[in-house]
């Protein structure tokens, strides 16, 4: 009692002279001087520091989890889960100073319920993106690096974010993809399976030999060393058109070298048309002349 | 003609044939140090007829170094380089030129043959990696789940005893003794088999090369390659290449294929 009175005693004049400081710039009376009292300063200093010992705490977290998830999880997940935190963490830093600044919570969150219900409604299509986000997510149809079309766009994802991905089409533009449009919209992943075929359609003439037409095709195939061995392709007689025969040819590619192999393949058949003969069908209309 | 050599710093271009393949080696000098260019050049299908292939090699055009054709790289002042054989980077897709029917609950062992590539190093690094043939891919498995292989084709010799002096001439095939095991309950229609190179080593034996004996289980679930030993190995058999990958390392990355497979993380 005896040193810890004589500290006291020896703080209380430090204290006072403080404080008439304080009142020499905001007296007593005034409005600024019933606002910045020792209490005040002392919760200021309070609020400050709890606000940056759990900022830091939270980015400390989030940064963790974000190499750990970077290792462990595929990058939409992993992206979302450390959103998720991140807002969650935000949520605690607000609460954290709330509580700090000695507001009273129990009645601001009773505020919170209906400002809640207000920011609900003003943000139903961002809570919709998130949610959609999920969904995606546990669905797992792509990954970064795919190639996405959505909607009559295509592109590489570039990023995959809480409410939106990124593609960067093949002319090099970023696009923004709402969470909610890729669960409303058809969706293709072109890159998802190792392989992919590549359907050609040929239109030739009437007089072409149709069999030798399949033979050459095939060979072409063989030797292209864009297209894989197996499967095998596929050959077939569609429809006997207006303008010439029909035929469709498909052939496999890996993924990755498709669009290689559709350029390589188109060029191959062309020149070995050509070589063999057999033409392509152009539009024709046929005049029979009456004799009189 | 897995061995080093001098770089050829004043005699031109210089053509190693292995098998039908010729690897093409020149040196372009420069001031700060040389650039080695390396290319390979593969016959015509159906040009091949062995009392041609020396007067061939003479009479071949090789583009200027400048080309795309040739891969360059800076060398320095490095006076050898070294020829090695190497397993293609993506896994080999073996289709057996006779197929044939394998019981359930039955084993049998015997030999194919996968290509190796030949690898251009200098100073123990890899600079370049030539596939001996006009390399074509297949897929093994199906289109939404297979892996996409280099394609080869080859025989499979039912025996126990290496048969390759007789049979294979081509310096360019690696022999593997394999065991195919059928433990699923149903007759097995073995086509091809898919031969993982970066867990193999390259053996060299007289003039021919061999791996470690490769284990083939087909079960109901699919068919799954592993090594099953040394495998019957001749005296004199040197180290032409260590396998890329160990085995342990290869159980690992799998089981956490497997994992985030049944999690879906």
């Amino acid at each position: 009692m005896g040193e810890e009175g004589a500290a006291i005693a020896e703080a209380a004049p430090v204290a006072t002279e403080a404080a008439s400081r304080l009142r020499e710039f905001f007296p007593s009376t005034g409005p600024l001087g019933r606002l910045f009292t020792m209490d005040t300063a002392i919760i200021v200093v309070r609020v400050l520091i709890t606000l940056v010992l759990s900022l830091v705490f939270v980015g400390l977290v989030v940064t963790i989890l974000r190499k750990v998830s970077k290792k462990r999880m595929d990058a939409r997940t992993g992206g979302l889960f450390v959103k998720v935190v991140q807002y969650l963490g935000l949520a605690f830093v607000a609460f954290a100073v709330l509580d700090a600044a000695n507001v009273n919570l129990s009645a601001l969150l009773g505020a919170a319920g209906i400002v809640g219900i207000a920011i609900g409604f003003a943000a139903q299509t961002s809570v919709s993106n998130f949610i959609s986000g999920i969904f995606i997510v546990s669905e797992k149809t792509f990954t970064q690096g795919d190639v996405l079309s959505v909607d009559g766009t295509s592109g590489i994802v570039y990023s995959i974010d809480a409410f939106s991905i990124k593609l960067r089409t093949f002319d090099n533009q970023l696009i923004r993809i709402p969470n909610e449009t890729l669960i409303k919209t058809k969706m293709a992943n072109i890159t998802r399976f190792p392989a992919r075929r590549l359907n050609i359609d040929i239109l030739v003439t009437y007089d072409s030999d149709i069999e030798r037409t399949r033979d050459v095709l095939l060979e072409v195939a063989a030797k292209n060393q864009d297209v894989l061995r197996n499967p095998e392709p596929v050959f077939m007689v569609k429809e006997y058109g207006d303008n010439g025969i029909e035929l469709f040819f498909g052939v496999w590619c890996a993924s990755d070298e498709w669009f290689q192999g559709n350029n390589s393949m188109k060029i191959d058949i062309k020149k070995r048309l050509d070589a063999e003969g057999i033409q392509f069908a152009y539009p024709t209309v046929t005049v029979y002349s009456k004799k009189a | 003609m897995w061995e080093p050599y001098d770089v050829p710093r004043s005699e031109g271009t210089r053509i190693h044939r292995i098998g039908d393949a010729l690897v093409c080696i020149a040196v372009e000098m420069t001031g700060a140090g040389d650039l080695l260019a390396a290319m390979p050049v593969y016959p015509e299908a159906g040009t091949q007829k062995k009392s041609l292939r020396k007067k061939a090699d003479h009479a071949i055009a090789l583009p200027p170094l400048e080309d795309g054709a040739w891969s360059r790289f800076f060398i320095g002042k490095a006076e050898s380089y070294e020829l090695s054989p190497g397993y293609p980077p993506l896994p080999a897709c073996v289709s057996l030129k006779e197929t044939f029917s394998l019981p359930p609950g039955a084993t049998l062992d015997g030999w194919i043959f996968s290509r190796v590539e030949a690898r251009v190093l200098v100073a123990g690094n890899e600079l370049a990696s030539f596939p001996l043939v006009k390399p074509y891919k297949t897929l093994y498995g199906t289109p939404d789940a297979g892996v996409v292989c280099r394609h080869d084709e080859a025989q499979f010799l039912a025996s126990n005893e290496p048969m390759f002096d007789s049979l294979v001439t081509d310096p360019g095939l690696v022999a593997h003794p394999v065991r195919l095991k059928n433990a699923s309950s149903e007759p097995v229609r073995v086509t091809e088999l898919c031969i993982y190179g970066e867990q193999l080593s390259i053996f060299g034996v007289g003039t021919n090369m061999q791996s470690e004996r490769l284990l083939f289980i087909f079960s109901s679930s699919g068919v799954r390659m592993s090594l099953d030993g040394q495998g019957p190995l001749p005296s004199g058999a040197t180290v032409l290449a260590k396998p890329k990958v160990s085995g342990e390392e290869r159980f690992i990355v799998r089981s956490f294929e497997l994992f985030k497979a049944i999690t879906r993380l």
